[in-house]
Formats: structure tokens, C-alpha cells, sequence
């Protein structure tokens, strides 16, 4: 008899279990309803993610994200009359968290590459790049075009814009984390050279930087900067009408030489 | 020299905000998973083999996958597929999913320490403490539960010492630990980029915080020698 009662109150359990689930779908399908614009909206704030990307973003003193990116996520919330909350996300899982409704948007220096745009909901570019090839000082007078780099071997970042030129060169490379690792492995001599993003390598290579002894030389392909949202949503059409606004009435250029980067701009129409 | 004398204090800031979520972690894991490691313990020896099964099957499961996995699927899983996240993106939600699964990862490692603990304990305690008329709680609580505190103490020291460590694991989910926060000095961060040294400096919080507790539950080991 007492087995019965156990029995019983284990299915009671697990029914009530599988009525809990289901009960919060309503709930699901209502949120749904509403453009992402409404609910990031009604959510009062935009959440952004990010990863530490001098100059795009990256932490003052005081622990405050800063950059041109930051600055600009934090003037289209404020268009969109809401806060900005920027949160420290891992690359790797950008795409994860957007769907996952982690983060609202995807604003750090994202090269709009093929795999970007079918997964996201893309602005349109405002920001200038290049792939570069990265090698020490004193070796670089031999590398200065594409033909030469066929005897090196390079580190690029797993899934970056880099590894589709490695691909494209048909490069000998390793794929490694991040395109700082990348950095790493040429200063620590593991790999002859690296290939990352031309913003990162003016801000990180050659005087006054962390890698003294590095250099960049060649450029391997041009591409654009987009902000990636989640597939569907109608805030990367609000968002490249702010960035019509703020290219019209020069916020936008003020806030790219605030991080010099004004060069890299794109023009907005 | 200098350079590195100018750039500790950022480094050791940066360090310790980090291992304050280290810590914050490792404490709420301890909190959570003793007394819900005692509960699947007792659900795992029921004498109904359905209660049993089912936490035998529990503990299968989550002592047969990797916490790393554990980690993503409670964190992601509610968003991605329920369409419903529960944790938001904010450090507080991350900081409460790593909690939820390490509380019922170490509870199931914890669990079985403790059925080894129990079971340990000879037949003869609970017929004496029977025929004395104790009931079945009294005879746990009165008799057998300090026996297996001492008894189970080495090994939990143990796990114990590996939860710290372990706790690195929820930078999967982007919890800013101490390792996330060297490792960042790696990628660049506050002025400092493609240094080393800030994530070898990690190693000694966790050396410093792991002698400590070496300390503490050696005290208690020789504490609980009165008896054995």
C-alpha cells in the first residue's frame, strides 16, 4: 500500500513537472507578439554585448565601458529612450546569446562576414577594416605582398574574417582562440606571423603598444563593421536610421575622433 | 620592472574583483550542494527501488557529463529553446545558472561520499539504538551522524579543494572568475595587452585560498579524533 502512495505522489510530481512547462508557454508566445523594437523597448533597456576591444570597446579607470562602439550603443538607447546595460560576452557564443535573449545586440567591431549575416540581423556598415598580416620588425622588409607569405606560418582566430583569407591564400595556419592569442603566438615565436583585424592592430601593435616588436604589413582584403541583432528583428532598421541621423548632424564623427578612428568611417545614406 | 611595478595595481584589481566571484561561487556551491547531496543520499539508499532508481539515474547522469556542458545547457537551454530566459544576461543571472549547476554537480559527487559515510557505519549501531527504542532520525542524528562526518571528512576535503578550482570552469558562460579576468590581460584590457604574468598571478589565489581551507579542515580532522 505504502508503495502505491509513493508511486502516485512520484506521478503527481512529475505531472505537475510537465503542467509547469507547458504553462509558461503562453507566456513565451506572448513576448513573441511584440517586434524585439517593443519589448528591448518595454524591457527599459538595450543589452549589449561586447568583449574587451580597445578601441571599440573597452574599460576606463573607473571600470566604465568606454569606446567608439559603447559610446555609440549608449546614444542609440538613449534615441530609443531607454538605458544601455553592456555586458562582457564570450565571442565564441555571440549568436547563443542573442538567441538565448542574453543580449540584445552584438556591437564590438563585428566584421559583417557571410556566416554573420545569414545568423543575425544586421545593420548596414558604418566602420572601415582590413585583414593585415602581422610579423616582427625585423623581418618585415621581406614580406611586403602575398606572394611571400606562402613560406610562413600563421595563427589567426578560430571562425575570424582571418581565417577566411588563411583559406583563401591557402596559408599554412593553426586556428587558435582569439585574435589576441594570434598576437601571442608571433611575439612568443610559435608562429612566424598572425593575420587580425587592421583597428586591432593599430591599437595593439608596434610603438607604444604591448607588442613593440610586431608589425603589420600586408592587407589581405577590405570589409565592413556591421551591428549584429537577433534574425528578425526590427531594431537594425532603427538603428541604421540613427546612424542617418548621427552621420547627418556629425555626432558620428565626433564620436569616431574621440577614438580616432574617424578614417574608418563609412558614409551614411 | 617598472612598467610591471606601474601596471600591478590594475592587475591586482582587476584580480581580486575576480576572485571575489570565484569565492562567492565556491561558497554557494558548499551551501547548496551539502544539504542537497545529504537529500539525494538518502534518495539514492530509499529501500523503494523507484525513488532509488530515479536518483540513481540522476547521479548517472550528472556524474557522466562534463560540468563544462552542464553549464551551457542550464544556461542556454531556457532561452534557446523554451523561449523563456530565466537567468538575462546581466553578471547576476550568469552568476545564478553557474550556481544552479554546480550545486547539483557537486551534490551528486557529494552524495556518494556520504552513502560511503553511512553505509560505512556497522549494522550493529542501528539494531543497539533500535532496541534502546530510538527511532530511525534519532538514531541518524544521535548515533551515526558524527561517525560519518569523521568518516567522510578526507574525501570531502578533497572535493572540496577541487571545487575551487573547478569554479573556473563558468567562464564558459562568461561569469568574469579570476582566470577571466588574467586571462583578459592577455587580450587587452585597461592600457594592457599580450601579458602573461596577470594569469600566472591567478594561480597564486587559488594556492593562498586552497591552503587555507588545507588548514582548516586538518584542525577539523584532528577535532573530530576524539573518537573513532
Amino acid at each position: 500500500m505504502k508503495k502505491m502512495v509513493k508511486f502516485g505522489l512520484a506521478a503527481l510530481m512529475g505531472a505537475s513537472m510537465l503542467v509547469g512547462c507547458s504553462s509558461s508557454k503562453p507566456a513565451a508566445e506572448e513576448t513573441a507578439s511584440k517586434t524585439d523594437a517593443e519589448q528591448v523597448v518595454e524591457n527599459g533597456k538595450l543589452v549589449v554585448g561586447v568583449t574587451d576591444f580597445a578601441p571599440m570597446d573597452y574599460k576606463d579607470e573607473n571600470g566604465n565601458w568606454i569606446g567608439f562602439d559603447a559610446d555609440l550603443a549608449t546614444a542609440f538607447a538613449k534615441d530609443l529612450g531607454i538605458d544601455v546595460e553592456i555586458i562582457e560576452i564570450d565571442w565564441d557564443n555571440k549568436i547563443l546569446e542573442l538567441n538565448n535573449k542574453s543580449v540584445d545586440c552584438i556591437w564590438n567591431g563585428m566584421t559583417l562576414t557571410d556566416e554573420v549575416k545569414s545568423s543575425m540581423e544586421c545593420s548596414n556598415a558604418y566602420c572601415n577594416n582590413a585583414q593585415v598580416v602581422i610579423v616582427n620588425k625585423d623581418v618585415a622588409d621581406k614580406y611586403k605582398d602575398t606572394e611571400s607569405l606562402k613560406d610562413l606560418t600563421f595563427a589567426v582566430e578560430a571562425g575570424s574574417a582571418g581565417e577566411e583569407q588563411a583559406i583563401a591564400y591557402e596559408l599554412n595556419y593553426t586556428a587558435v582562440q582569439n585574435q589576441a592569442n594570434a598576437l601571442m603566438e608571433v611575439a612568443a615565436g610559435t608562429s612566424d606571423a598572425a593575420i587580425i583585424d587592421s583597428l586591432m592592430a593599430a591599437a595593439m601593435v608596434g610603438e607604444g603598444t604591448g607588442y613593440e616588436q610586431l608589425t603589420y604589413t600586408v592587407g589581405l582584403n577590405a570589409e565592413e563593421y556591421g551591428v549584429g541583432f537577433r534574425k528578425g528583428s526590427d531594431l537594425a532598421a532603427k538603428l541604421n536610421d540613427f546612424f542617418k541621423k548621427c552621420y547627418e548632424d556629425g555626432t558620428l564623427k565626433e564620436i569616431a575622433e574621440k577614438y580616432g578612428v574617424q578614417a574608418s568611417l563609412i558614409e551614411m545614406k | 620592472m617598472e612598467t610591471f611595478l606601474q601596471q600591478l595595481p590594475t592587475v591586482l584589481h582587476a584580480l581580486n574583483i575576480g576572485f571575489l566571484q570565484t569565492l562567492k561561487l565556491f561558497i554557494a556551491t558548499l551551501v547548496g550542494a551539502i544539504p542537497l547531496g545529504l537529500l539525494i543520499c538518502f534518495g539514492s539508499t530509499s529501500k523503494y527501488k523507484i525513488i532509488s532508481g530515479f536518483f540513481n539515474i540522476i547521479i548517472w547522469i550528472v556524474r557522466g557529463t562534463p560540468l563544462m556542458i552542464q553549464l551551457l545547457i542550464i544556461y542556454y537551454f531556457p532561452g534557446l529553446v523554451l523561449h523563456n530566459p530565466v537567468w538575462g544576461g546581466s553578471e547576476t543571472g550568469r552568476f545564478m545558472a553557474s550556481a544552479l549547476a554546480f550545486i547539483v554537480n557537486y551534490a551528486c559527487y557529494f552524495s556518494e561520499i556520504f552513502r560511503g559515510g553511512i553505509q560505512g557505519i556497522s549494522v550493529g549501531q542501528d539494531e543497539a539504538g533500535l532496541v534502546l527504542g530510538m527511532s530511525k532520525v534519532e538514531i541518524f542524528v544521535h548515533v551515526k551522524l558524527l561517525q560519518m562526518i569523521k568518516r567522510i571528512l578526507p574525501p570531502m576535503s578533497n572535493e572540496i579543494l577541487t571545487l575551487v578550482k573547478d569554479t573556473s570552469l563558468a567562464r564558459i558562460i562568461a561569469l568574469q572568475e579570476v582566470i577571466w579576468a588574467g586571462q583578459s590581460f592577455m587580450k587587452g584590457s585597461q592600457g594592457i595587452s599580450g601579458e602573461i604574468w596577470p594569469l600566472f598571478f591567478t594561480a597564486f589565489y587559488y594556492l593562498v585560498c586552497n591552503g587555507i581551507l588545507t588548514v582548516v579542515l586538518n584542525r577539523l580532522e584532528k577535532k573530530l579524533e576524539f573518537f573513532r
